[in-house]
């Protein structure tokens, strides 16, 4: 739960694009060279910067719960490329030609796949003379103005022991929303959207574009790991930024097993094609921060690249939490009992009669009782507050997760009572009462980097380096109001988990302001 | 130019380089129609902006303050560390390595074996040419993460400069498997490429085009295609590319001289003249000088092309000063244009240390510019022998065939240089025409 932990790969490239240089090998297109030794004909070594931002392959997050208007249906929501900057002129963020984005299934508890809804897309330009986004006014999705467009697929493919059995389309070249480039542009942004929203095959509805990115915490408070000053956190670091976003609504009956085993297992992977022609796996997400919460440094990218079924090699870190231990250590919040098998529960297998199907076996994923019935009041800690249709059951776009797996590590469900959080309880922009729920994205005209100020962390100029980095909160005063530093502690924070220098990310909100416990 | 003026020269161009750095991407040149670095319109933007220029510098100045701040923070050092390598590629400043070095040995006592820092050790090795010692990094680094991405491709590029060439391509696949992206994806390319493979570099290039999106990884990917391109003497397509690199960074260096090699390749001389100009300006690095240099050269400017010559001569001293070694770039402009003698002794020592196609045309080069043809052959086969489709290491060969008196494969070796690449060295490729029509092949 580092914040950046959230952020997984994506914001993990990020932080080290920002920090100046890598994260854990994040830094990509870089061999690294040096001088270029003379190119022409002595071209012996060849130069390759040290930068990459390849955040279209990064998941950020996925999204799993029964859709409060319509009970007998799931929605499933997953995010790639976190930080899209609605500021500092359009932008527009591409969803990837080459890449395919799934949701897994698991709808028996035996950690494979059954069903795999798979998103891939096609780009069109139509005017390829200009490098425009749009040529003029955009006030529909066929609108000849917008010269880029994106369509989409979703396949639904059924699995046995892993293997496919049958292909179903279920959209065959629908629209994906475009980025919201500004009001003169778009002037009715939301229109847009709601023309983006389709029926698919076998009873579904589904949405492909972009969104103001659901999660909400404050990096900042990594930052406070290191002694700075914990007053200054509470504020949404992902305000106004935007992600690109998959969702989908299908009839629950199409996933579940059984009525009476009505617990599915949901994890999301990026699969990429590689040099050679074959996909392969470079992200994966199911539970929200766990890769960086749990899985030590060294092992984040096997994680990414590895399968469910594997996890018994992940199953020790969750039974041993070093973040418990730390949490012992530098803050005097006494460790449970290892092996901690409610973390197991709550990462790997499920609460028992709450959302563990019958002779589960070990996986990260989120794990959805699809026969809880919505909650007319939910709460933002879920079931760690009685709220049973939030998480860990499933995950719903207003779910403090930030929250709930800080405090469930420091011992929650097993009776260690306490407050822990970063202080950012709610998401910065309502979200829907229908699908596909997600607020819209922030559009450039309002953002406050457009306006030449407000308070609004400029991330990715942070990733870039910072050229034109707003500080998070002008009073910051832990070192300087530089986004690069808030990124950089994102980035040292799960290190910081290992190496046991403590970790501060929470205060006791209901302490008063700022205290660290 | 005495020495002593050529240091000033080098010192000059160092300190302008960092002050174009620090007002972020300065000088840009505008005879391309390429906006300088700042806003590209509505153009696809790219999420994240690179690292480079003043966004490096700020970037290393706040992983500095956070340091002082929180010394014990061993990923911030291993970060600096990188970046600082990063910041002696975008200055041409080797001064940087030592900086970087203790800012990575710094990580690693404060995390042993933390892999970033190991990759980051591969990384200053590699820049400094200690090729084994990038080897041993990265693969230490991927020991603890075999999934690495920078380790992965350190590994591929330290393969390559060490001539392993069967090991650089299973490197590369197994890479590829494991973590596709653009820095595994321009080193698949690079390794096809030395074999000869021109159309799977470029379908990788291009695939790696395809998912960039960071400004700073487009104006990279698209001089590497526009470099290949050029190899190919497809100059038309290499100045697409390299104004599409421009397009996303009007200061990315790499393209500009790529950019002025295709020029001067098509005759614009007055052009190239000045791209270089602007070039060597930012960073005196011997490539670009030397090419500089043949420019002068062939125009008949023979002051000005020795004051090049004698930059190079320079710009390796301070390379050495800097524990970087730079005998192979300085072997082959001092085989052209300076100490013959010295050019041979750098020549062996670089291929003592490795024995790649690059060493084995340095050495064989050399040793004919020192007379000794029959020694020189089979080192300009052995340049050859892999496919790789370098024009300058055909012309070395041809050169050497004719002295030995092999006037067939001189011929052919000639022939296959000009029509491959016509306008691989304004000096060299003169000299290839030349001979090919004196041994009464067509040379048009």
């Amino acid at each position: 739960m580092t914040a950046h932990a959230r952020s997984r790969q994506g914001r993990r490239g990020l932080a080290a694009l920002v920090c100046g240089a890598l994260a854990a090998g994040g830094l990509a297109a870089a061999g690294v060279s040096a001088l270029e030794p003379g190119s022409a004909r002595a071209s012996s070594h060849r130069e390759a910067p040290l930068i990459s931002g390849q955040p279209q392959y990064d998941n950020t997050d996925v999204y799993a719960f029964v859709s409060p208007d319509k009970p007998d249906t799931t929605t499933l929501v997953a995010n790639w490329t976190p930080f899209e900057e609605p500021a500092g002129g359009p932008n527009f963020y591409p969803f990837p030609e080459d890449a395919q984005y799934d949701i897994h299934i698991d709808s028996d508890g035996d950690a494979q796949g059954d069903l795999v809804y798979r998103w891939t897309f096609d780009s069109k330009v139509k005017n390829g003379n200009t490098f425009l986004y749009n040529t003029g006014q955009v006030t529909s999705l066929d609108d000849p103005d917008l010269n880029f467009t994106q369509t989409y697929d979703i396949d639904l493919l059924k699995l046995k022991d892993q293997k496919v059995v049958s292909t179903k389309k279920l959209a065959n070249n629908l629209p994906v929303a475009p980025s919201r480039v500004g009001d003169a542009s778009m002037p009715d942004y939301k229109k847009l959207r709601d023309q983006a929203v389709r029926k698919v095959a076998g009873g579904g509805t589904s949405y492909v574009g972009q969104a103001d990115d659901p999660f909400f915490l404050d990096l900042q408070v990594f930052d406070s790991l290191y002694g700075g000053d914990l007053s200054q956190v509470g504020d949404d670091t992902l305000k106004g930024y935007s992600v690109n976003s998959v969702a989908l609504q299908v009839p629950t009956a199409e996933i579940r097993q059984s009525e009476k085993q009505p617990t599915v297992g949901v994890w999301s992977t990026t699969q990429r094609k590689n040099a050679k022609g074959d996909y392969t796996q470079v992200s994966r997400l199911g539970n929200p921060l766990v890769n960086e919460l749990v899985v030590p440094l060294r092992d984040k990218d096997k994680f990414n690249a590895s399968s469910p079924w594997n996890d018994a090699d992940f199953l020790q870190y969750v039974q041993k939490p070093e973040l418990a231990r730390l949490l012992e250590k530098v803050y005097g919040i006494k460790a449970a009992p290892e092996p901690r098998k409610d973390l197991v529960s709550v990462f790997l297998t499920g609460v028992k009669d709450l959302n563990q199907p019958p002779n589960v076996r070990p996986a990260e994923a989120l794990r959805l009782n699809t026969s809880i019935k919505p909650s007319d009041d939910p709460k933002r800690l879920g079931v760690l507050d009685g709220d049973t249709a939030g998480f860990p059951n499933g995950r719903r776009l207003a779910d403090d997760v930030v929250d709930i797996e800080l405090q469930a590590v420091a011992g929650e469900l097993v009776g260690n009572k306490n407050d822990l959080g970063d202080a950012v309880d709610t998401n910065d922009m309502a979200f829907g009462k229908t699908f596909p729920y997600l607020a819209l994205p922030t559009s450039p005209t309002h953002a406050p980097a457009t306006k030449g100020g407000g308070d609004n962390t400029s991330m990715r100029g942070a990733l870039g380096g910072g050229a034109k980095v707003q500080g998070p909160s002008a009073s910051d005063g832990s070192g300087g109001s530089d986004a690069v530093l808030i990124a950089s502690a994102a980035a040292g924070a799960a290190g910081v988990l290992l190496v046991g220098l403590g970790l501060a990310w929470w205060r006791a909100r209901r302490r008063g302001v700022g205290g660290v416990l | 130019m005495s020495v002593r003026s050529a240091v000033a020269a080098v010192a000059l161009a160092l300190a302008l380089t960092s002050g174009a750095v620090i007002v972020s991407g300065g000088g840009g040149d505008s005879d391309d129609g390429a906006g300088r670095s700042t806003p590209v319109a509505v153009g696809p933007a790219a999420p994240l902006d690179g690292l480079r220029g003043g966004d490096l510098d700020r970037g290393v100045e706040a992983l500095r303050t956070r340091l002082r701040d929180q010394p014990k923070d061993f990923k911030s050092w291993a970060t600096l560390g990188t970046a600082y390598v990063e910041q002696a590629r975008t200055r041409g400043d080797p001064a940087l390595y030592r900086a970087a070095d203790r800012a990575l040995d710094r990580s690693l006592e404060l995390r042993p074996r933390y892999d970033a820092a190991l990759a980051g050790r591969a990384a200053v090795a590699a820049a400094r040419h200690d090729f084994r010692g990038a080897l041993r990094h990265a693969e230490a680094a991927l020991a603890e993460n075999p999934y690495g991405e920078r380790a992965l491709a350190t590994r591929i590029d330290a393969l390559v400069e060490l001539g392993r060439y069967g090991a650089a391509s299973r490197a590369a696949d197994e890479a590829d498997a494991r973590r596709p992206g653009i820095p595994v994806f321009t080193r698949y390319a690079y390794v096809r490429e030395l074999r000869g493979d021109t159309a799977t570099a470029r379908r990788v290039l291009e695939r790696a085009l395809d998912g960039a999106t960071a400004r700073g990884d487009v104006a990279y990917v698209a001089t590497a295609l526009g470099q290949l391109a050029w190899r190919q003497g497809e100059y038309k397509t290499a100045l697409r590319r390299c104004g599409a690199a421009l397009r996303a960074d009007s200061t990315y260096l790499p393209a500009l001289e790529c950019r002025a090699r295709a020029r001067a390749a098509r005759g614009g001389r007055a052009a190239a003249v000045a791209g270089l100009r602007d070039v060597v300006g930012r960073q005196p690095l011997p490539g670009p000088v030397v090419a500089l240099g043949e420019l002068y050269e062939a125009k008949g400017d023979l002051a000005r092309a020795r004051e090049q010559y004698r930059l190079v001569d320079v710009w390796a001293a301070l390379a050495r000063a800097n524990g970087v070694d730079p005998d192979l770039d300085t072997a082959l402009a001092e085989a052209d244009h300076g100490d013959r003698a010295e050019a041979l002794r750098a020549a062996r020592a670089e291929w003592g240390r490795r024995r790649t196609v690059h060493t084995a045309d340095a050495l064989g080069w050399a040793l004919h510019v020192n007379g000794r043809d029959e020694e020189a052959l089979p080192y300009a086969r052995r340049a050859t022998a892999t496919g790789f489709k370098e024009a300058a290491f055909r012309y070395h060969r041809g050169m050497i065939e004719r002295a030995v008196g092999d006037k067939e494969a001189a011929r052919g070796s000639l022939a296959s240089a000009l029509k491959l690449n016509p306008g691989f060295s304004p000096v060299g490729a003169r000299e290839a025409r030349e001979a090919l029509r004196s041994l009464g092949g067509d040379a048009s």
